[in-house]
C-alpha cells in the first residue's frame, strides 16, 4: 500500500477578482522511502499542492474543491484538525523555502527544536534536549550544545535551513515535504543541504517530496518527477524516463532550457510566451498557445493525465492520440 | 556529510549565546542611560511611596494629622514641602498618595494588559466573523462614556479602591486589544507561524507561545503609556470626588486641591505636579529601554 495517495486534488482561491484555480485534478502516489520531485514554473501550483496536503492553505480565501489525500487510512483533506495535528510534525514534516523567516525570531533554537518532540511524544524536557543535540549533530551543526541557546538571527541562512531540517526530522517522520528548500541559499550551501536531506532519508527511510524549479536538482535527487504547468500535471515519470524518453512538449521545452546542457556561447533556449492567467483559464490544454506541436483540438479538448506503461503519464493530447514523439 | 564541512566548522561568534535571555536583556537595558535613569527614579519613588503607604507615620507626620494652628506654611525645615490649609504635611501626603496612585496605575495596567492581550490575540488570530463580532463589541464599549460607566459602578457598588482598579482596567484594555489584534494579524501571516502549523502545534500554543512574544515591543510600550494614563484617570475620578476619599490622598487629589489654591499657596500644586511629571517621564524612558532590551534581535550590540 502506498504511503501517500493523492487523488484528483483541486484547490482554488476565491478572491475579489474571481476564482483562481491554483491546482486542478492532481493525482499521484508515493511509496515508502521514495523521492518524488515536483517541478514547474512559478505559479504552476507545486507549492499549493504541498500546502493542501499539509492543511496549510488559508481558508478563506483558499478552498480545497475536491479530491482525497490518503495517508495510511486517513484522508488529510477531510480529517479533523485534531487528527491532522497528530500527523503533522510527527509523521509528515515540512521544510519551507525561506529558512530566514520560518524560525520564530523570539525563541531559542533549542526551544523550537524540542517543541515537536514534547508535543507529539510527550517525553520529558531533558530527554528531548538530548535528542535535539543528537539531531543538530546529525544535521552538521557543530557545538550543538552551545547553539541550542542561540537565537535564529545568530545563524547564517544555510545553518538555519539545517536547523529547520533537524526540527522537521526530529520526530522521525515517514514523509518529508521540502518546498524549494534550497532556493534562498547559494549554490555551495544548496548542495550541502540536499546532501543532508539525502543522508537523513537513507537513515530514516522516509519518503521525500521535493518541490523545485530546478530540473538539475530534481534529476540528481528524485526517483520520480512530476512536471506541473498552470495547476495541472503535464507529465509524470521515473526520472530517467522523463529525461531520456520525454513525452510532453512542455517537458521537452524545460529540458532544452537547462543552460548546462547547451553549447557555450549558444543562445539560451527559452519557451516563448507566458503561462496563462490562472483567473481566465483557457479551454483545452493550458500549454497549447505556447506549444510548437499544437493543433486545433489541443485548444478544445479537456486534458487528462493518461498512464502509458511503465508508469509514465503524459497529458499531451497529441501524444495520446497520434503517438507524436516530441 | 559530517561536521567538517566549511559551514559547520565555522566557530560561533563570541556572542552572548551562552547567557540567558534575561541576562542579555539586563545588559542591553544597562547600556541605555535614559532607561537606567527612569528605573532608578521610579525605584526610589516607589520605595518611598510604598513605605509611607504601609507605615504612614514613618516620617513623623501622617497624611491625615492636622495642625490647624499652623495652617498653610511654605516649605521649611520642619515641613520640607510645606503644609496645606489644614496644616497637614505635604511630603507625607505626597508619598502616601503616591502609594495609592502607583498601586492603581500598576494594578489597572496589569488588568488591562491581561484582558487586552488575550482578547486581541484571539480576535486577530481567528479573523473572519469571530474577529468582527469581538471587535464590534470593543467598539460598543468604547462608545460608552467612561465617566458615566464609573459613576454607575460607584453608585451600585459603593466606593472602594478595588472597584477603582476594576473600573479603570475594564476600560483601558480596549485600546490594548485593538493594538494587539492588529499586530497579531500582521505576524500570523509570517512563515514561522505556518511552520508552527506544519509541526502540528495547537492553536492556543501558536498564539501565546509563538505570536505573542513577537509583540513584546508594542505591548510593553503601550503598557508604559497606560500607567500614566491610568494615574491621570484616577486623578480625574478623584477630582470628581469618585475616586480616593478624604482624608486619604492621591496625586490626583493633591493636584486638584493644589490647583484650587495655586495663587495663594503655589507649592501645593508645584510639588505634586513635578513628582507626577517625573514619574511619567521615567516610565516612558523605562518603557522605551525595555522594548529595546527585550527585543532579542537587538542583541548584536
Amino acid at each position: 500500500m502506498p504511503l501517500l495517495t493523492v487523488q484528483n486534488l483541486s484547490t482554488a482561491f476565491h478572491t475579489r477578482h474571481g476564482v483562481v484555480r491554483a491546482v486542478q485534478d492532481v493525482s499521484f502516489q508515493l511509496e515508502r522511502g521514495e523521492t518524488l520531485g515536483i517541478v514547474g514554473e512559478s505559479g504552476s501550483g507545486k507549492s499549493v499542492t504541498c500546502y493542501s496536503i499539509m492543511g496549510l492553505v488559508p481558508q478563506p480565501p483558499g478552498r480545497i474543491e475536491g479530491g482525497r489525500a490518503l495517508f495510511g487510512s486517513v484522508d488529510l483533506l477531510a480529517c479533523s484538525r485534531r487528527e491532522l495535528n497528530r500527523i503533522r510534525g510527527r509523521r509528515i514534516s515540512m521544510i519551507f523555502q525561506d529558512a530566514m523567516t520560518s524560525l520564530n525570531p523570539f525563541l531559542r533554537i533549542g526551544e523550537q527544536l524540542i517543541e515537536p518532540l514534547m508535543i507529539h511524544e510527550k517525553i520529558p524536557r531533558s530527554a528531548a534536549t538530548d535528542r535535539a543535540l543528537a539531531m543538530l549533530d546529525e544535521a552538521g551543526i557543530s557545538e550543538a550544545e552551545h547553539r541550542l541557546k542561540m537565537y535564529p538571527h545568530e545563524f547564517s541562512g544555510g545553518m538555519r535551513q539545517r536547523v529547520m531540517i533537524a526540527m522537521a526530522l526530529i520526530t522521525k517522520p515517514d514523509l518529508l515535504i521540502a518546498d524549494e528548500p534550497t532556493t534562498a541559499l547559494d549554490v555551495t550551501v544548496q548542495a550541502q543541504i540536499l546532501e543532508l536531506i539525502k543522508k537523513m532519508q537513507s537513515e530514516l527511510g522516509m519518503a521525500v517530496i521535493l518541490v523545485s524549479h530546478d530540473l538539475g536538482i530534481v534529476s540528481g535527487f528524485c526517483d520520480r518527477v512530476m512536471v506541473m504547468y498552470a495547476g495541472r500535471v503535464m507529465e509524470s515519470a521515473r526520472t530517467d524516463d522523463l529525461f531520456y524518453d520525454t513525452k510532453h512538449p512542455y517537458t521537452r521545452g524545460l529540458r532544452n532550457s537547462i543552460p548546462a546542457l547547451q553549447m557555450k556561447g549558444a543562445e539560451l533556449h527559452t519557451i516563448p510566451g507566458q503561462p496563462p492567467d490562472p483567473q481566465h483559464p483557457l479551454p483545452g490544454c493550458p500549454f497549447a498557445p505556447r506549444c510548437i506541436h499544437a493543433v486545433d483540438y489541443c485548444a478544445q479538448e479537456e486534458i487528462v493525465l493518461v498512464d502509458s506503461p511503465p508508469q509514465h503519464g503524459t497529458a499531451c493530447l497529441r501524444v495520446q492520440k497520434e503517438n507524436l514523439s516530441v | 556529510m559530517d561536521s567538517s564541512t566549511p559551514i559547520a566548522s565555522v566557530a560561533p561568534a563570541e556572542s552572548e549565546g551562552g547567557s540567558s535571555f534575561w541576562q542579555d536583556a539586563r545588559h542591553r537595558l544597562w547600556q541605555n542611560k535614559l532607561a537606567v535613569f527612569g528605573l532608578v527614579v521610579l525605584s526610589i519613588l516607589a520605595a518611598l511611596c510604598f513605605a509611607t503607604y504601609l507605615f504612614p507615620n514613618i516620617s513623623g507626620y501622617t497624611y491625615e494629622r492636622q495642625n490647624l494652628a499652623l495652617g498653610p506654611v511654605p516649605p521649611s525645615r520642619a515641613h520640607w514641602l510645606g503644609t496645606d490649609a489644614l496644616g497637614r504635611d505635604l511630603l507625607a501626603r505626597l508619598l502616601y498618595g503616591g502609594g495609592i496612585s502607583l498601586l492603581v496605575g500598576l494594578c489597572a495596567t496589569l488588568v488591562s494588559l491581561t484582558i487586552g492581550v488575550i482578547y486581541g490575540a484571539i480576535a486577530g488570530f481567528a479573523g473572519g466573523k469571530l474577529d468582527m463580532v469581538m471587535m464590534r463589541m470593543v467598539d460598543i464599549l468604547y462608545a460608552l462614556p467612561f465617566a458615566i460607566f464609573v459613576i454607575l459602578l460607584m453608585v451600585f457598588f459603593g466606593q472602594n479602591l478595588i472597584l477603582l482598579f476594576v473600573a479603570i482596567g475594564a476600560v483601558e484594555w480596549l485600546t490594548m486589544a485593538r493594538i494587539v489584534r492588529g499586530q497579531v494579524m500582521a505576524v500570523k501571516r509570517q512563515e514561522f507561524v505556518e511552520a508552527a502549523h506544519a509541526l502540528g502545534l495547537r492553536e492556543g500554543r501558536i498564539i501565546f507561545r509563538h505570536i505573542v512574544p513577537n509583540l513584546l515591543g508594542p505591548i510593553i510600550v503601550y503598557a508604559t503609556l497606560t500607567v500614566p494614563e491610568v494615574i491621570l484617570l484616577e486623578s480625574f475620578l478623584s477630582f470628581l470626588g469618585l475616586g480616593v476619599q478624604p482624608p486619604q490622598s492621591s496625586w490626583g487629589v493633591l493636584i486638584k486641591e493644589g490647583a484650587e489654591v495655586m495663587e495663594e499657596y503655589p507649592w501645593l500644586l508645584i510639588y505634586p505636579g513635578a513628582v507626577m511629571a517625573l514619574t511619567l517621564f521615567s516610565l516612558n524612558f523605562l518603557g522605551d529601554g525595555l522594548r529595546d532590551a527585550l527585543d532579542v534581535r537587538g542583541s548584536k550590540d
